[in-house]
Order: C-alpha cells, then structure tokens, then sequence
C-alpha cells in the first residue's frame, strides 16, 4: 500500500490555538477533509513533521446570512452541505451546482469549502509517487528545477483544479483568514498566484488559515452558472472549470448589465476575463458568440492536465456559449 | 510514538494504539482484523475503502485513525444484525450482483446511506450515490437491480422473495438445478466481508516487503550496494536478481523474464531489489537505501521504430542465449485461398489503417502474495493468481525446489481478467525473502505496481484490406498486424496468432491471409485481458463489415446474417471447427430489443445505433506446457453425513467457477447445494486444473465435475435401487431425494442415499472426472492455435448519443445478446455478459496506456487511468441465448470473454450512424471524435 510518512497530529479545539500550534510548528500543515492533503503526502508531495488536524475546532462549519444577503460559509463547511444549502442554491446555484459536481459522494461529504480552495494546484507531472517523480527526474513544483510543461525553469504552470473557485472568483467572493497577526481577508481572486509553486500559489503569508469565505449581496437578477469539462461523469477533477455570471438589464431582459467568465482548471491562477465591452449590448447570439470567440482567443489550455489542449481550449468556446444560453434562456 | 485512540465501531467502543500517520482504514484492517473494508487504489479514487462515519460514506484511506476519535464508525462487518445479513447484502446476493466481492463493502456501505435517506431511489438516485465505488467485474446493472430490490424490501418487508431460498426459480426442462437463477455459494461473505483474500491474511511473525524499481526504461545495471538497506534496524532481508537467475516465462518456450531484473532493466517499473522489514515503511526506507549504478541506454517505445534496422535491442539474446539481430518477437503468416484474386474480384473494397489502444485490467484487488517456509523446508504461497498451477510450477523451478516442495494457495481474488494469469515479481520475491528471512514475507503492490505489472491489452495496428461481392458476401479479409508487446514475451507468440487466427468467425470470409508481428519495446509488458488477442483485429472487422453494409445498401444486421457461419457444424476459412455458433440468434434478439427496424431509418442528427458480432474460445486445445494428463479434474468425496466435498485445482477470481462446480454436482447427483462444498485453488488438497484463462473453466472443469458427478450418482442410484428392490434404470431423483420412476412415494432421502453407497462400495465414496480435449485443429504449423471445443457467439447494438460540437460520447443504451450454449445459471451467465459489455465500452471511450518519451507510464492511478463509474454506465440489457452445444456441459460454451469483443466495434457504429464519422483510432476521445466528425464536414464540403 502506498504509504504516509510519518507525522505527529495536533488537534486543537479553537481557531486561535489552530494558528497559534503553527507559529511553532513552521512546517506543520492544516487537514481539514484530507481528500487532497492525504493523498498528496502519500505522493510525498510534501513532508511535513506536523499535522494540525482541524475537525474539533468550532465554529467554522455552516451557510450563515450575514449583512442583510450576503453569505458566510465556514471553511470547514462539506461540499455536499454547499451543494444541498437551500440559501447557497437559491443565491448563487452555480456554487451549489460546483460544489455538487466535486469528484465523488464520498469526496464530497469528507472534502470541505475551505479545502477546495486551498487545493494544491495539480499537474500531471507532479501529483505521481515519489517513485515516478524520481524516474521523471522532478519538477519545478516540488524538488526539481524544470517544468515540464512549459519546458522552462522559470515558472510552474500546475493548474488550480477547484470546482468552486471559478465561480467564487467570479461572484467577487471574499476569503477569510486567520494569521497570528489576526484575522485577513482578501478577494479569492487575489489568493492565487501565477507561479503554481508549493510556496508560491497562495497570497497569503504561511500559517494563515482560511476561516470563511464569504459571498458578497448579489446585485437582483445575476444569473450564474458552471460549466464542468471532464471525461467521466465522477470522480474527475476538472479538465476545465467555467464559471460565468451575468446580469440583465430587468427592463428590457436582455441587454447586459454585467458579465463575467472566469476559468479554471488551466493554469495555477483562475483566469477571469475583461468582457466590459459587452456591457450594453444584447446577449443575443450574435453576442455570445463574440464573446466565446473573445475567450477563444485569449485562452491557451497546457499540457499539464490530460487531453488535447487544443481541444479543451475549444471546449472554452463551447461551453462559455452553451453557459451563456443557459443564462440568457433561465 | 503510538496514540490511544477510541472509536466506535460497529456500536462497539474500541480502545487501540496506533501511530498517527495510520489511516482509518489501516487501524481497521489491521488493527482490529476488520479487514472487509478493502485497499484497492492507495488514494481515494475506488471507493473500495468506504465506511460510514456518523452515517456518511467516507474514504478509509483518506481519513486518519487518530483524527476519527470518537466517532462512529460502520464498517461491512456492522451492517448484518442477529438476525443475519441486511436487506441489501442479501439483494446484493439474490440479484447477482456479487462477482469477485472486492469493491462490494463499500458499494453496499454507500447504498445503505442512500437507502437510510431515501427510501425509494430512482436510478439516477442510485447511480450517483454509488459513482464513488469502481466496481470492474459487474458493469454496475445487477448492482442498481440489488439496491433498488432492497429499497422494495426494507418498503415492504413481506416481499423479501427468495430471501432464504437458494434456488430463486425453476430449473430448465429435464434438470433439478442446472438452468435455474441460484445464489453463487461464496457471495453472502462477500457481501459481509467475511470471504479473505490474499491481503487479509496475517501470519503470526510475518514481514512486509517492497520492490526498487528501475527508473530507467532501458540501462544496465552496472552494479547494485544493498549495504545501507540490510543495515537498517527492522531489515530481515534483501534480494536482488543475481540470487535468482533462472529465467521463467508463462509459454515454456520463451522464458525469457527473471524474478528481479538480471544485468539490465527494460521498462521504468522493472523489480530490480527487494526488502523484507517488520513493515511496510521500513521496507521503503531501505529499498531507498539502495544505490544503483546504471548504464542507460537509448530506450525503444515505438512499435515501428523497434523494427528500424538500427534501433535498440531490448533483449540481445534469446533465452537460449542466441544473439537477437531485432526486435521482433514473433512473426506468424498464415494464408487461407487466393486472397489477392477475391480482392481484385470483390465488388466493394475497404483499405485502410486501424490502431488499437492498449489498456489494461485494473482490477480493484492488487496483486498480492505471502510466502512461508515450514521447518520441513517446504513452501507455501498464498497468492491473488488466476493460474495457481502455473505459478507452482515456475515457483519451484526458479527457488530451484521440486515441485512436491511447494505448495500454492489462491485465496479470494479480486478481479482479475487475466491481469493475474502469469507469475509476477511479487511472488517469487516473497518466497525468497521468507527464505532468507526465515519468516513469512507479504507483498501488496501498490496502485501504481499494479499498473506496471501490466500484461493489458496489446496496442495493435492493422492494414487491414477486405474484400465483399455485390451480395454483400465477404470474400477477402488480408491483415497485416503489428502489436506492441513491450519488454517481454508473455504469452506474446500465442496473441500473434490469436491476433489473426481468432477472427474467422462468425462472420465467415471466402479468403483469408494475415501477417502478425509482435515486437519488444521498452515499456511494461502487454498480455492477455479478456478476450486474449481476438478483440482488437475485432475494430477493423466490424466496422469495416458496416461499412461494406451501407455502401452496398444492406442493413448491417442482415449483412451479419448473410456472412453468418452455420449454426451446426461450421468450419471457418482456417479449419477450426465450430460446433455451434448462435449468431443468428443473437443477431434476432438485439435486433428485437433495440427497435433496430423501427428506429434504425429514423433516429435524429446525433443519435445512432451499432452492431457488431464475435466469437470466442471457450477453452484452448492444448495446455501450455505440453503433456499427456488431464486438463481439468475433479475428485468427489461422499460423507455418511451426507455432504459431498468436490476438490478442484480450478481458479475461482469472481466468475464464480466454484459455485459451477457445485451445481453440477448437485445435479448429478441429488444432493442439496446446502451439502455441497467446493475445495479448489489449493495445489496440495486439488486435482490439477490448468487455471483462469481461456474462457475454459466451465467446458474443462464443468466436464470433469459433470463425469465425477455422474459416477457417484451412479453409486447412489445402484445402491438405493438395490435397497428399494427395482431396476436402476427405473431411478430418478431430485434435489435431496432418490426415487422410484414408477413409484415416487418411494423414495429415499441423499443422506440416506449416501449410505447405502458407501455400504455397497465397502470403502469410503470417491469418484474422480477428468478433462482433457480430443485432438482438435487444422493440419498446417499454427493451426492447433485457435482450436477450441467449441466457441461462443456474441451480437450487441449499442446506442450512442454524440455531441458533434465537442466530439462527447454518451451511451444511451446497450442491447447484448450472447450464445453461451446453457446458462447453467442465467444469473451468473448474464452477470458475466453485462462485465464484459461495460469493459469493453469502457476501454472504448477512455481507456490508454501511454507513455512519455522516456517511456514513462503518464496514468499510474485509478483517477489518471479513467474507467467508467457507475455515472457513465447506463443498465445493460443482456440477453442470453442457448444453442445448446453437443460438446460442453449440459451444452455450455464460454460466457466471460466473448461478450467484451462487440462492444467496441458497435459503439464505433454506433459513432457513424450518429455523426458520419469512421473511428480508426481508439480511444474514442471527444478530442478524436470531433476531429474525425470534422473530417467528415470537410470530406463533404
């Protein structure tokens, strides 16, 4: 069997001492479900001497209204919670429907909110045993010097893989952390960086822990669907993950009031796309297909996840029109 | 540092220590001995590890033992009350749903939390709630027929039909048990964990082992330091391949493989050292400790490029130590009339290129093996194999022991599909480390060493070249093959000709000629899966056979009646001999179950229905190794308890070979199933039967237990006919009883019958019934290869609906019909059916083994290595069909292999009906469906 190396586990009963076990832990790492952390350390993605395992700390589970319609769901929140919440499916379905299509039952009901966020980025190169990354001679990533995707030193391109991040990114979520200094928050969108290195990906100073994140009071009328590319219909992580709102103007329902289409699983940053020049116009056919032409163009899949790029960064297309239908014909 | 941990489990509060970095399911397993919760993918993608947690269904081996503290925890052992099995183990077993019963815990644990939440689950209910649990064996349709049978039982208790009944229905006309629907004997402790497989055996003193593996597809060894690992604390010994150097390979001609690499490597993967410690980790640490110096060599990947006059040479010399000029390793011609003429002659040629992709059997069960010498020096090796005998055989050549001084058990295997038909590293290497140890050894491959372990399906390429007249008769089929064996031979010479010479029915050709070449290249090496050789030239054949169809204007089904080969007596276009062949048969059946006539003309943009037809093997002429003894045997013992004990060297992986044995004797002789036991897959206790393979089992096997059986009802019935004071011949009997054919009411119970023979015999009852095939086969070198008793005929529709704007394939439905000769059990036989079906599909749409430039497998995972999950299987409609076969069993051919071949060729029908598109490259990735859909535009642009 493949094997985790050894650890010591920690498990603290408050947040504060969660993050306060870290300061003196520097290389302790956060469990929360373990659907990706577990796995990866049996890769021997990382090797820590510490784990601070966070299931007994309260408060940090749960869908809670805040502000009047803004959402605040605890980090530690089960995706298959978000999915079947009453409040996230009629507020922002596309988080619930992203949340639902997260790998398997089993997955879901152990994987958190909070940990899809946190997810490692992942590439084909680098979510292998320690085995086969020896026979590869590293990467980038993690112990090595080169990506192999890109075939360059310079930057590792492992792709943010989380199903809900696209459309947290793309309802202008807030995430929130807890750090020694106290508590931080930024736009998820603002959490992840270019460079899909293990101490690079995440703008956020080490120990932090994702706490909460929290869904802005969506403007009446914003629609918002994803859009999942995978080869089997479970257990797959995203070839490309489609988030995209949009909101229409309620007088004419149809011209458009905002847009946005933010897409992961491709590279270690979600990208989100400037579409300001369609505000205004008809989201007519002619419309969206401009606007899938427009995501075409300035979309370039790796190899770093399996299947042609070429034809997933169709599959950009595709989906940006069919998503955009969708929400034009809700 | 150990940790105290209390867990709940099963209602029952248990205290142990364990190391925090043990996860649930090793503080299960091997901690409380609760070893129903399996490990079959390392890393949460199966779903074999399921339990509940508070309720929910959770990945065992994604969670840790320390951080599950006080929670509640429901594993397959706390599902059965005092009252027995729950509803729906027992809808597990009554509905057939249990093959091998490896991922079943975890299955049944995830549709018990769906049944506790939703009484009356629709089937898309019940296929989301199982989509986290891989089930390879059954194609997933009994198991949506079990839960949903369990959520009608716990809604309606009284209509818990055939609950405690073993015989679920009547039998065929004229028999008391064969025909009938009957529970399999080993599944109830499959569905309750109780069944062990390899792994779930612990040894008092046993040690744990591990491989290093060559990180080099091709180089040298130039020398290997073990210093470091054998200092280690907890090391107790290590191996390398210079204390193992007698070669060994499955075909005893071409023993071309060592236990552990020998002088050089061949593929990344390759076993070159191995450790036994006092577990697993401290094992690893010491493999790690091994220094390696190499020698790398250029590797050769491609099957092409390995012929180049110039390309390196994965093995420099043969076996017998002849120096190699090439990497082929075995070229056969065969040519059967003038191929050339009926070409030139044909009214429609197709002419053009096909390749097949490799895949490979993942089963859920890894390989797994435990060796132990006795004081005596006498070995024993418990193993998860499908070829016991031949695993005992090259056992003692290679430790250099007699055979008489090993012994080979087989426990529970968990899938198998030919994956487990050869000798592995694993279980020569656990035999020599116990050696040296002087203690048992266990090995369990990881994931990832199943997949380099390998022995798929070989990646094929054809010219394939066919020829029809004006009628739509074929009249010429020329093939040229080229197939990717990878770094050893295998069973390599036996799929070259199986590549050509398994293709002639039951669509019959006027000529024929192929040319089959297999190469060596430095990837891990490719074998036998299900439907050894025979389903790849399959693609080429069928699909160009449809395409024939529709230029000439013929309806593809009839066009498969018109070339059909007769359904008594046939000879194929290369001699072999074809006793029965139902295609026609089955042809009308799916034809039938489709709505093909009324639907085919008529279907929408998108939408389209396949066919295709196969035929297969159910046993080989000859076995491997050449020999005048038996291939199958059966020894009957008859207790004055009234039990019979049915010993056989036969490989029960899941097909449930062991029940078949059961059932015929049951027949032949009168006794109930409740007193029959089956003792088979020990090489001590058995009679030798050659192994899984072949579709053999039930036609070899089946024989022998149908003449062993025959005899000791012949003792019975003699003895209780004395008794009674009538003629023999007047005796009939029926489960449990022997009586007066003129006379019911007289009538003597089994046990009483047992007794009376063993008093009329004066010695304790036993009979034996042996198998072995009359001379069978054509009269030209190769033409034995392909010969069988008798071969199986298989037709599927299937119905694809394709997205043609982004190439996605999605099957909507699957039609099966299969002639199988008798289903001795039709629950069983149609069990075997839908597997193959979903196997084939699946290997269709998103199965590939592929490999980087350096020869790096790219999937090593049950995640990265994709088979389909209950989500992208829709029920399967299997139908089965009995041409009652003069050679088999009661008229049994084989049911395991055939029906896997037309499923590929009919979804890529299927794929033109609906989009125009020819596939010739397999997978059927959308990324290749949407280029050939748009090569299609363009063509008619």
């Amino acid at each position: 069997m493949l094997r985790l190396p050894e650890f010591q586990v920690h498990q603290p009963a408050t947040l504060e001492d969660a993050v306060r076990l870290h300061t003196t832990l520097p290389d302790a790492r956060y469990l929360a479900g373990g659907t990706d952390l577990l796995p990866n350390l049996k890769h021997e993605l990382d090797r820590p001497q510490h784990l601070i395992a966070l299931g007994g700390v309260s408060g940090l589970v749960g869908v809670e209204e805040i502000d009047g319609g803004a959402l605040r769901v605890g980090a530690l929140t089960p995706l298959q919670d978000v999915a079947d919440s009453a409040i996230v499916r009629a507020r922002v379905p596309a988080l619930a429907e992203a949340a639902g299509l997260v790998a398997g039952p089993q997955h879901r009901r152990m994987g958190t909110l909070g940990g899809n966020v946190m997810l490692d980025t992942r590439c084909l190169y680098y979510n292998q045993t320690f085995e086969w990354r020896t026979a590869l001679g590293f990467c980038l990533k993690r112990d090595g010097d080169w990506c192999h995707v890109i075939d360059s030193p310079k930057r590792c391109v492992a792709a943010q893989s989380s199903d809900t991040v696209p459309v947290l990114v793309a309802v202008d979520a807030v995430v929130e952390f807890m750090t020694a200094e106290g508590p931080h928050a930024l736009p998820v969108g603002e959490l992840y960086q270019q460079d899909g290195r293990v101490d690079r990906m995440h703008n956020v100073p080490p120990g932090a822990l994702l706490t909460a994140v929290r869904v802005p009071n969506l403007p009446d009328g914003l629609r918002s669907t994803y859009r999942k590319v995978r080869t089997r219909d479970a257990v797959d992580f995203p070839q490309l993950a489609i988030a995209i709102t949009a909101a229409l103007d309620p007088a004419d329902g149809r011209t458009i009031r905002s847009l946005c289409v933010v897409i992961g699983a491709m590279l270690p940053k979600p990208k989100r796309f400037d579409l300001r020049a369609f505000v205004g116009r008809p989201l007519d056919d002619a419309t969206i297909e401009a606007i899938a032409q427009e995501i075409h163009a300035r979309t370039a899949p790796q190899t770093n996840l399996h299947g042609d790029p070429e034809w997933r960064r169709h599959m950009a297309r595709v989906e940006t029109t069919r998503g955009l239908r969708a929400l034009r014909d809700a | 540092m150990k940790q105290l941990v209390t867990l709940q489990i099963n209602g029952e509060a248990q205290t142990s220590a364990v190391p925090p970095h043990w996860t649930l399911l090793e503080a299960l397993r091997y901690g409380s001995g609760l070893t129903g919760s399996k490990q079959g993918c390392d890393k949460g993608d199966c779903g074999a590890c399921t339990v509940l947690v508070d309720g929910q269904p959770q990945l065992a081996c994604c969670s840790l033992a320390v951080t599950a503290q006080g929670k509640a925890v429901t594993t397959i052992e706390g599902v059965a009350d005092a009252r027995g099995p729950a509803a729906i183990q027992r809808a597990f077993d009554v509905c057939g749903a249990l093959q091998c019963g490896f991922c079943q815990p975890g299955m049944i644990l995830s549709a018990s939390a769906l049944l506790a939440r939703d009484p009356d689950p629709s089937l898309e209910a019940i296929r989301e709630a199982l989509s986290g649990n891989l089930c390879r064996c059954t194609g997933y349709t009994r198991i949506y027929e079990a839960v949903a049978l369990a959520a009608r039982w716990l809604r309606e208790p009284g209509d818990m039909r055939g609950e405690q009944a073993n015989v679920m229905g009547p039998a065929a006309e004229g028999f008391s048990v064969v025909g009938a629907p009957l529970r399999k004997r080993d599944a109830i402790g499959k569905a309750t964990g109780e069944v062990r497989f390899t792994d779930d055996l612990v040894l008092p003193r046993m040690l744990h082992g591990k491989f290093l593996r060559s990180p080099h597809a091709h180089a040298r060894i130039v020398s290997i330091d073990t210093s470091a690992a054998s200092a280690l604390p907890g090391v107790f010994a290590v191996l390398v391949g210079s204390e193992l150097t007698t070669s060994y390979g499955i075909i005893p001609w071409t023993p071309d493989e060592t236990a552990l690499a020998v002088g050089k490597v061949r593929y990344i993967g390759e076993a070159v050292a191995a450790v036994a410690a006092v577990d697993e980790d401290t094992a690893m640490k010491a493999c790690r400790l091994i220094t390696v110096t190499w020698d790398v060599l250029p590797p050769v990947l491609d099957p092409e490029r390995a012929l180049d006059a110039d390309a390196p040479l994965v093995h420099e010399a043969d076996p017998k130590g002849r120096a190699l000029s090439s990497n082929l390793c075995k070229e056969v011609g065969l040519s059967f009339g003038d191929v050339d003429q009926a070409l030139a002659d044909a009214a429609v040629v197709i002419d053009d290129h096909w390749t097949y992709a490799g895949s490979t059997h993942a089963p859920i069960e890894p390989h797994c093996a435990i060796g132990s010498w006795d004081p005596d020096g006498r070995l024993t090796v418990w193993s998860s194999t499908q070829v016991g005998h031949y695993l005992h055989r090259e056992l003692a050549r290679v430790l250099g022991v007699a055979e008489s001084a090993v012994r080979v058990i087989q426990p529970a295997v968990g899938g198998a599909f030919g994956g487990k038909s050869e000798p592995f590293d694993l279980e020569f290497a656990v035999a020599a480390l116990s050696r040296k140890a002087g203690r048992p050894v266990k090995i369990l491959y990881t994931r990832e060493e199943v997949f380099y372990a390998h022995r798929g399906r070989h990646p094929m390429r054809f010219h394939f070249r066919i020829g029809a007249d004006a009628s739509g008769k074929i009249t010429a089929v020329d093939n040229d093959i080229l197939l990717d064996g990878g770094a050893y031979h295998s069973f390599g010479l036996v799929t070259a000709y199986y590549a050509g010479q398994l293709l002639s029915g039951p669509i019959d050709f006027g000529t024929y000629r192929f040319r089959s070449r297999r190469v060596y290249t430095n990837k891990p090496c490719n074998g036998p899966k299900r439907g050894h050789g025979s389903v790849q030239p399959r693609f080429p054949l069928e699909t160009a056979v449809d395409e024939i169809a529709h230029r000439l204007g013929i309806d593809p089904i009839e066009m498969r009646r018109i070339n059909a080969l007769p359904e008594r007596g046939g000879t194929t276009v290369n001699g072999q001999f074809v006793p029965s062949c139902g295609v026609r048969a089955c042809l009308d059946a799916v034809e039938a179950a489709s709505g093909w006539k009324e639907r085919y003309a008529s279907l929408p943009p998108g939408r389209g229905l396949g066919v295709a037809t196969s035929m297969y093997i159910s046993g080989t002429a000859y076995p491997i190794y050449p020999n005048d003894m038996p291939q199958s045997a059966v020894v009957l013992r008859g207790d004055r308890s009234g039990r019979i004990t049915a010993f056989c060297g036969l490989n029960e992986i899941g097909q449930g070979s062991d029940s078949v044995i059961a059932w015929i004797v049951s027949e032949e002789t009168g006794v109930p199933l409740s007193c029959i036991d089956v003792v088979s897959g020990d090489t001590d206790l058995c009679p030798v039967d050659l192994g899984a393979y072949s579709s053999r089992v039930t036609m070899m096997a089946g024989t022998a237990a149908k003449e062993a059986g025959e005899r000791l009802g012949a003792r019975m019935r003699d003895a209780v006919a004395a008794k009674l004071g009538v003629p023999p011949e007047r005796m009939r009997r029926r489960t449990g009883f022997w009586f007066d054919g003129d006379d019911p009411e007289r009538a003597v119970d089994h046990v009483t019958a047992l007794r009376l023979a063993e008093a009329a015999a004066g010695m304790p009852l036993g009979e034996v019934g042996a198998f072995r095939t009359r001379k069978l086969g054509a009269d030209y070198r190769g033409g034995t290869i392909g010969a069988s008793p008798a071969y199986s005929a298989t037709a599927h529709v299937v119905e694809v609906d394709v997205d043609r704007e982004t190439g996605v394939v999605k099957i909507v439905g699957v039609w099966a019909a299969h002639d199988c000769g008798r289903a001795i059990n039709p629950v069983t036989v149609r069990g075997q059916i839908e597997g193959s079906v979903y196997m084939g599909l699946s290997e269709a749409l998103m199965e590939e083994m592929v490999h980087d430039g350096k020869g790096l497998l790219k999937a090593t995972s049950l995640l990265d290595y994709r088979i389909m999950t209950s989500m992208d299987t829709p029920p399967i409609d299997a139908h089965i069909v009995e041409s009652i076969d003069p050679v088999g069993p009661y008229g049994a051919k084989e049911a395991g292999e055939g029906p896997l071949h037309p499923a590929i060729p009919a979804l890529a029908n299927a794929i033109w009906h609906a989009t125009g598109a020819r596939m010739r490259t397999m997978p059927f990735t959308p990324e290749r469906v949407l280029a050939a859909i748009r090569a299609v535009g363009t063509r008619e642009q």
